[in-house]
């Protein structure tokens, strides 16, 4: 081989490897100094980690601090079910999970036959107890993921009030819905980079944002009124067998809801598993013609208006008075009447002529002040605002309808409040559930003083309501069952029947009562209604008692000093008791044929 | 010659130095995971290091003449440690790959000492054939028979890399020698239709050569290595993340420390580094030439231009393979890379060269170059 083909050979070699060189100088020129912007976006995409700094939701505490809704440590059970299948083990960690923890043996064999997932979770709220027994079993192809989960430790207790918050961690009901922005905080956000093995780098830490815990939410509820009241209505329910019972205490100086029960309830912690009807928080959300108590306002009115007074004696045509060819009943007849007794022995006719008397514009102002027709605005989801139709719509028989609480749909919440603003020197109070929001860090972000809504009536007619109302529930009064011994009661019955189709259904009532004790210095505010009691369908019958059961605990615990004498404190010339005037409306429906 | 062999002995000791800067940078984080210690791979690197300095000392000191006795033993010896790798118990498994021989403290690859010995053998089988390399026996089926034997121990480790690396080189040394072009290329044609007939019965190497065709569709497996070391080029950019700040090497790169080390010079270090490695690299080349063109003879002409190609083109692989430019291959990028077989046998063949460079420019004299000198004075 001669040297100069020899050295033509190296020359191609060289060739060869310079132009290797070349091409790999621009292709590394290329890689350092272009733009790139779709892969600089895919290098930092897959170094950056954005991690959500989760915190637990706030609890939900009575006035006096126990505890209605709180967060706790439970573990969701994950498992593989990929390699779960390539390993055969289906059966066995079906029959081993159905026999350790109770888990649906085929539901868990159906989650697990997924191959192309590679995590499912089997189950969602494991205890402790059971963590540990998992633990101890040393399992390959399962872990535990601790998650927080609302524990409800009061279980039933003001149900309807507490609400719930769903899985997802969002409040649904009750004051867990209402309240969820605060109760839920802020979570926090954590931005940095992430190695190869996406764990984060400490040290590379880009931004970091505390989360805000969530607030905790303190109740103007009374877990021990709470419970007298559901006590007392699971007595009714028993007893009257009705579709729904609920009451609602009031402390008739700041507005402040002390109890609020409804039946029927259900587990907070089995939400669930519950029919949505039985979520229905009925004192806000029910809207039912309210029936005689809604007279309390209506005479409230004229009272004020001072076009009537106590001894102003009104002619009840003995039970059927034909107005504008209509006929308009009251089931016991009565012939004359004073105002007192009017609300006593809950005449219709009477409260007719009084409505009529007042006028629609005066009437209509009155009732507006007194509530009716809007929502109270109490910290509660689906708060209804009744049905409650202006002047211009009204027919003429519609202010003698008013007057005896038809034609008008009202929640109980606002039917106390018309009690409450009688009992409270004619203010009438917003009511209020929610005390204050105290933060993580022990402070109070947000406290809820009293606030007055309106101011319907003066003080002296308030006065002289309580009096008058307070002879309902003496001896003859309709409302006589209500009556707490030792303590002086106003209230006033209401027996509604209900719409059905075609007209009025007599065997279908709501059977309610509205009172405030004591009368001479109203403290409480109590509503009860039952609705549908079956067979007894008054309210002097089905919810007096039921007050008079409230009441006489509650004064007690919560030491209300008994009213001196029965006649004592009670102002103004009352008339008394019209001889043969003591029976009362329990054989009565205050209903009009219409 | 005393300035050739002096800048190539600068070349390399300046990628040696970057290479143990770099590989503090690169293997901290690996040594800290797998052995507690950040600096388990900088301290065996740096003893490797020290053994291929005084490796290449002895080869630049031994005249190049002599390694013409020890080419056939050489070449005996390293079928024998390559046949020990494939033998269960004796060699050692790493990653589904047979290719290392337990020395209790370290490991060894006789694939990198079979580079020289091919190489030699070669250039020894030429010289002592000069005027019958043209013809089939001696030319072709004689060296191909030896080197087959090599390269199919090698391959069967398996070892791809090195298979191609050894068989390219040997080539260009046949083909420098003289054997005939058209052998040549019938032969690579074969050697090629053996080769891609056996990636594609190895479903690894058929994933991996299809992951670098269609790098998006295999990215999270056998393209990730391959897009995260274009990801540490891309991040680098001009100027580099700055020594010790790469991201890449914090488990994107899970062969920072040895193959992929080029990328983790490229991130933190930037353009500069990344050409100026290539630039000392044909550096390298371009000494290697020149002593290849003032060998004194055929033997060390072959020799030296064997070495070159061996050193250059394993740098031009390893480069190509972190930029994507050519599949995933297991071949370290020499004097920065960790592996101690590598850096031990990459210093030897440096002092190899070295020492052919001394002979050409007459600064040792021997019976050999004393024969042709002259023969060079009759003429």
């Amino acid at each position: 081989m001669s040297e100069r083909r020899q050295f033509v050979r190296l020359l191609m070699a060289i060739v060869v490897v310079l132009a290797a060189f070349g091409g790999l100088a621009f292709r590394v020129g290329q890689l350092h100094l272009d733009d790139n912007p779709e892969l600089r976006a895919t290098v930092a995409k897959t170094r950056r980690v954005e991690q959500q700094i989760l915190v637990g939701r706030g609890r939900i505490l009575d006035r006096r601090g126990a505890i209605l809704a709180m967060d706790l440590t439970v573990y969701r059970l994950n498992a593989d079910p990929q390699m779960i299948l390539r390993d055969g083990l289906v059966e066995a960690y079906a029959s081993l999970f159905a026999r350790k923890l109770g888990l649906d043996r085929a539901l868990v064999e159906t989650r697990l036959r997924q191959p192309e997932r590679r995590q499912v979770y089997l189950a969602n709220e494991l205890s402790e107890d059971d963590r540990q027994r998992l633990l101890e079993l040393k399992l390959k192809h399962v872990w535990l993921e601790p998650v927080s989960a609302r524990h409800y430790p009061q279980h039933n207790l003001a149900s309807h009030v507490v609400g719930f918050s769903n899985t997802e961690g969002v409040g649904s009901a009750g004051v867990e819905q209402a309240l969820d922005e605060v109760l839920r905080g802020v979570p926090g956000v954590r931005v940095s980079l992430q190695d190869g093995k996406r764990r984060e780098m400490l040290d590379r830490r880009i931004l970091e944002i505390p989360p805000q815990a969530g607030a905790d939410v303190h109740l103007t509820i009374d877990i021990n009124l709470q419970a007298m009241a559901e006590g007392a209505l699971d007595q009714a329910v028993q007893q009257h067998r009705p579709l729904g019972a609920w009451a609602v205490i009031q402390d008739v100086r700041t507005g402040e809801i002390l109890a609020m029960a409804s039946r029927p309830d259900f587990d907070l912690n089995a939400y669930g598993r519950t029919p949505p009807e039985r979520m229905r928080n009925c004192p806000a959300a029910y809207v039912h013609e309210p029936g005689s108590t809604f007279k309390i306002g209506v005479i409230a009115a004229g009272l004020n208006e001072g076009i009537i007074r106590p001894e102003t004696v009104f002619d009840c045509e003995n039970g059927l008075w034909m107005y504008r060819n209509r006929p308009l009943r009251d089931f016991h007849p009565y012939g004359r009447l004073t105002v007192a007794d009017v609300l006593k022995k809950s005449s219709n006719i009477g409260a007719a002529k009084i409505a009529l008397m007042l006028g629609d514009s005066r009437l209509e102002r009155y009732l507006r002040e007194f509530g009716i027709g809007r929502p109270t605005g109490v910290e509660l989801p689906g708060e209804e605002g009744g049905i409650f139709r202006s002047r211009s719509q009204w027919d003429v028989l519609a202010p003698t309808r008013i007057a005896m609480g038809h034609s008008v749909g009202v929640t109980t919440l606002q039917m106390l409040g018309i009690m409450s603003a009688v009992g409270n020197h004619g203010f009438l109070m917003k009511p209020v559930v929610v005390k204050r929001v105290v933060d993580a860090k022990g402070r109070t972000v947000r406290e809820f003083a009293p606030g007055v809504a309106s101011r319907p009536i003066r003080e002296d007619t308030a006065r002289l309501m309580c009096a008058l109302l307070a002879h309902a529930t003496e001896e003859g009064g309709t409302g006589r069952r209500a009556a707490v011994p030792g303590y002086r009661v106003a209230g006033k019955t209401g027996t509604a029947t209900k719409p059905g189709p075609g007209g009025y259904d007599e065997n279908r009532n709501i059977a309610s009562f509205v009172g405030v004790i004591p009368a001479e210095d109203p403290v409480l505010a109590i509503a009860v209604a039952v609705d549908e009691p079956q067979p007894e369908h008054t309210g002097g019958v089905v919810a007096a008692p039921v007050f008079r059961q409230i009441a006489q605990e509650a004064v007690r615990y919560l030491n209300i000093p008994p009213s001196e004498t029965a006649e004592a404190g009670a102002p103004g010339d009352v008339p008394s008791d019209g001889p043969g005037a003591g029976d009362e409306e329990a054989d009565h429906a205050d209903w009009a044929t219409l | 010659m005393w300035k050739t062999a002096s800048l190539l002995i600068c070349f390399v000791l300046v990628l040696a130095t970057l290479g143990v800067i770099m590989l503090a940078s690169a293997s901290a984080v690996q040594g800290e995971s797998r052995y507690d210690n950040a600096n388990h791979f900088l301290i065996r690197q740096a003893v490797w290091l020290a053994l291929a300095g005084v490796g290449g000392f002895v080869a630049a000191r031994i005249d190049y003449h002599r390694l013409k006795w020890i080419a056939v033993p050489l070449t005996v010896f390293v079928v024998l440690l390559l046949g020990m790798c494939l033998i269960p118990g004796v060699g050692l498994m790493i990653n589904g790959s047979r290719r290392w021989l337990g020395l209790g403290w370290a490991n060894f690859q006789p694939s990198e000492l079979a580079k020289l010995s091919v190489v030699l053998f070669l250039a020894w089988w030429v010289k002592r054939n000069e005027r019958r390399v043209t013809t089939v026996r001696d030319g072709v089926v004689i060296p191909m028979c030896v080197m087959g034997l090599v390269l199919g121990l090698i391959f069967l480790e398996p070892d791809f890399g090195t298979t191609m690396l050894i068989g390219v080189v040997g080539m260009s040394v046949l083909f420098l020698g003289g054997t005939r072009l058209s052998y040549l290329t019938l032969i690579s044609a074969a050697c090629l239709c053996l080769f891609a007939l056996a990636v594609a019965h190895d479903p690894v190497r058929l994933r991996r050569f299809l992951a670098f065709l269609h790098p998006d569709r295999y990215a999270e497996r056998e393209a990730f290595q391959l897009m995260q070391g274009i990801h540490a080029f891309v991040s680098g950019g001009p100027y580099g993340a700055g020594l010790g700040q790469g991201m890449q090497k914090q488990y994107y790169l899970p062969e920072a420390h040895t193959d992929f080390i080029l990328p983790i010079i490229a991130e933190e270090l930037g353009f500069g580094a990344s050409i100026g490695v290539l630039a000392l690299f044909l550096g390298i080349f371009i000494c290697g030439i020149a002593i290849v063109l003032h060998a004194p003879d055929t033997f060390g002409r072959l020799l030296a231009f064997g070495i070159t190609l061996t050193i250059t083109l394993q740098a031009l692989i390893n480069v190509g393979v972190v930029t994507g430019c050519l599949p995933t291959k297991g071949l370290a990028l020499p004097f920065i890379s960790y592996g101690g077989s590598s850096l031990l046998m990459s210093g030897v063949m440096v002092g190899v060269l070295v020492n052919v460079a001394l002979h050409a420019g007459g600064l040792i004299s021997d019976d050999d170059t004393r024969e042709i000198k002259d023969r060079l004075r009759s003429v």
